[in-house]
């Protein structure tokens, strides 16, 4: 599963999405927070986790992963 | 001329183009910018986080003199000849790793990525075949960041979420190349007297055991560009006929393996076995074809599930392996917390991950064929990294990629001659890499790579025939009629489908390849049924490249009885 952003923390600087290898997430600059536009695509690599400067990042695995 | 082109989009000018700003892309642009060159790197991400080590990597392959003999240079070739007999070219591999290897060391420290410990000291660990401990474990997570930075500082310029679509080409070789932005879908058009091509392997072109395409164990973005772009310029290539395959934790395709077993980690069917040696010598350190096989036969006979035990393993040894898992890939130590296990305590479910267009061993790969210089057979055509046939593996991307954009820069400031990029050249290519976004068809990129992913894996999978290859061939032709129908709905799409039409490209030249070598070799990699022994008459390589006809292949004999001079 995609990764879980806490739009609390978020404090809209686009890292997560200039970051991001296969281009998942997408910055909305009209609301001026990220959206995991493509979550199937996502690869778990952690990138936008360890670059987001507010640790607004969360990284939770599916039952599609885990269960299997 | 440079008018004629700007019609068409934007029209950038470099010394040295680098196609990917990975491990060795990165490691390339600060050899070409120590050398003098004016440096542009593209890549579909940004250079901080892009590739196979995007999230991080934690080993780095390395004889370091230390007085055992298997630590010298000799002693690690004698392995490589060992381990890839048949697929490694020991004189550029001594070229491209051997040569470049203490100035690596001394470049990670230099850039801020050490490979040393706290204490000043190497944290060496062996597995996969290795007759000691090459791997040095560290701290890779900043690494990609390190070398942007560093390639940044040197003057590199980045064009970011930029997806390269094409090669240009003129009667000297390469020009340059075209791409576009995946997000507001400009154009670009690149003239460069070099072009380094950095693109890693081809993923996505198996059957994925999760049912999830991007869960896989090198990057998803990786998709065959670099094979499919240079094989369409005339470039020769070779290993193309190889599967890869790994073990990984049961439903992530994460990286991680070797951290397990290398800590001392045994891998143990349902009953407990620590069944490895049953099918090797070195037991849980074999050769990682030879744990594939091991892993599918003991699922198969139904002695499954198969498991990584760590249950014995000192608090020390627990204490540095669950610190350092997550180096090699972020996210496993949360997958496993969250799977409820401690390794300290409960076994860790494997599996065979999917299987990869890619080198069958740690110490070369599948590609574009290179000489000792990292070019390939095209002037003004160089790679680096996974994609180049002689490169593979964080030690040999990290060398090879610096020497590839030295040897880059050096042709580029010596060419007498400013290369032509043609006006029909870039409007062609231009109008077939936005043709998805008016295709008449709407066939999602996703549907046709899941046909063409489970039908490479029943006919060109771990186990193939002549009969069988052909098959793929044949349904690989029926694929593509279907491809011009592949639609997209923005930039982002039409990137995939791009990276669709590599993998197709690459999964023909895959089969073509496999058909001409009638053998076995590296076991699963290459499985040959109706020629299982592997032969002497093909200790060495398989070349493919464009012909009139579509493919043509050779044989390129391999000298092992002499270790070359340093």
């Amino acid at each position: 599963m995609p990764p879980l952003i806490d739009m609390e923390k978020c404090s809209g600087c686009g890292t997560c999405d200039a970051h991001c290898p296969l281009d998942v997430i997408h910055f909305d600059s009209e609301k001026g927070k990220p959206e995991v536009k493509y979550p199937d695509e996502c690869w778990h690599c952690g990138s936008c986790r360890l670059d987001c400067p507010e640790e607004a990042i969360t990284i939770r695995f599916g039952p599609e992963m885990l269960c299997l | 001329m440079s008018q004629d082109v700007r019609q068409f989009g934007e029209v950038l000018e470099t010394d040295v183009l680098i196609v990917g700003g990975g491990l060795a892309g990165s490691n390339a642009a600060i050899g070409a910018a120590e050398t003098g060159a004016r440096v542009l790197i593209a890549d579909k991400s940004a250079i901080e986080r892009c590739g196979d080590t995007a999230g991080g990597v934690d080993h780095f392959m390395a004889y370091l003199g230390s007085g055992e003999p298997w630590d010298t240079r000799e002693g690690y070739l004698e392995y490589v000849a060992r381990i890839a007999r048949g697929a490694v070219n020991l004189d550029v591999q001594n070229a491209v790793f051997c040569r470049g290897l203490n100035a690596a060391i001394e470049r990670m420290d230099r850039i801020g990525c050490t490979l040393k410990q706290q204490d000043g000291k190497f944290y060496r660990t062996a597995s996969l075949g290795q007759p000691g401990p090459y791997f040095i474990n560290f701290n890779g997570k900043q690494l990609k960041p390190a070398l942007a930075a560093e390639a940044r500082r040197l003057g590199s310029r980045f064009l970011e979420k930029c997806a390269i679509a094409g090669l240009l080409t003129d009667d000297g070789g390469v020009a340059g190349a075209v791409g576009f932005h995946i997000r507001t879908g400009a154009f670009y058009i690149v003239k460069a007297k070099a072009t380094i091509l950095a693109t890693g392997n081809t993923n996505r072109i198996f059957d994925n055991p999760t049912g999830l395409p991007f869960n896989t164990w090198l990057c998803p973005a990786n998709t065959g560009a670099a094979q499919s772009m240079a094989f369409e310029a005339g470039a020769t290539l070779a290993n193309m006929e190889f599967v890869r395959i790994t073990v990984v934790p049961r439903g992530f395709s994460a990286a991680g393996l070797n951290a397990l077993t290398g800590m001392g980690g045994k891998i143990v069917n349902v009953s407990g076995e620590d069944f490895m040696p049953r099918y090797h010598p070195a037991g849980g350190r074999a050769p990682r074809s030879k744990l594939v096989e091991g892993v599918m036969r003991e699922i198969q006979d139904g002695r499954g599930p198969v498991y990584v035990d760590c249950r014995h393993l000192s608090p020390s040894e627990l204490g540095h392996l669950k610190k350092t898992l997550g180096y090699d890939k972020d996210t496993l130590p949360d997958f496993i917390e969250q799977k409820g296990i401690d390794l300290g305590k409960d076994l860790l479910e494997l599996m065979p991950s999917e299987g990869m267009q890619g080198g069958p061993s740690e110490v070369c790969s599948s590609g574009i064929m290179i000489d000792e210089k990292a070019a390939s057979t095209v002037f003004g055509l160089f790679a680096a990294g996974d994609c180049a046939d002689q490169m593979r593996c964080v030690h040999i991307c990290t060398t090879g990629g610096y020497l590839a954009g030295i040897k880059a820069a050096e042709y580029a400031l010596d060419l007498r001659r400013t290369p032509v990029v043609s006006a029909s050249q870039v409007g062609e290519l231009k109008e077939k890499t936005f043709s998805p976004l008016r295709a008449s068809g709407s066939i999602p990129y996703r549907m046709l790579e899941d046909a063409m992913r489970k039908m490479l894996w029943q006919n060109a999978g771990p186990a193939r025939n002549e009969k069988s290859l052909a098959v793929a061939l044949g349904k690989l032709e029926k694929l593509g009629e279907h491809y011009s129908n592949v639609s997209a709905s923005n930039y982002h799409e039409m990137m995939r489908v791009l990276e669709t039409g590599q993998i197709l490209q690459v999964a023909k030249m895959m089969c073509t390849a496999s058909l001409a070598r009638k053998e076995t070799r590296f076991g699963v990699y290459h499985n040959r049924v109706d020629y299982p022994q592997t032969q002497q008459e093909f200790e060495g390589q398989i070349t493919i490249r464009k012909s009139s006809t579509g493919f043509q292949t050779a044989f390129k004999k391999l000298r092992y009885d002499a270790v070359p001079r340093p």
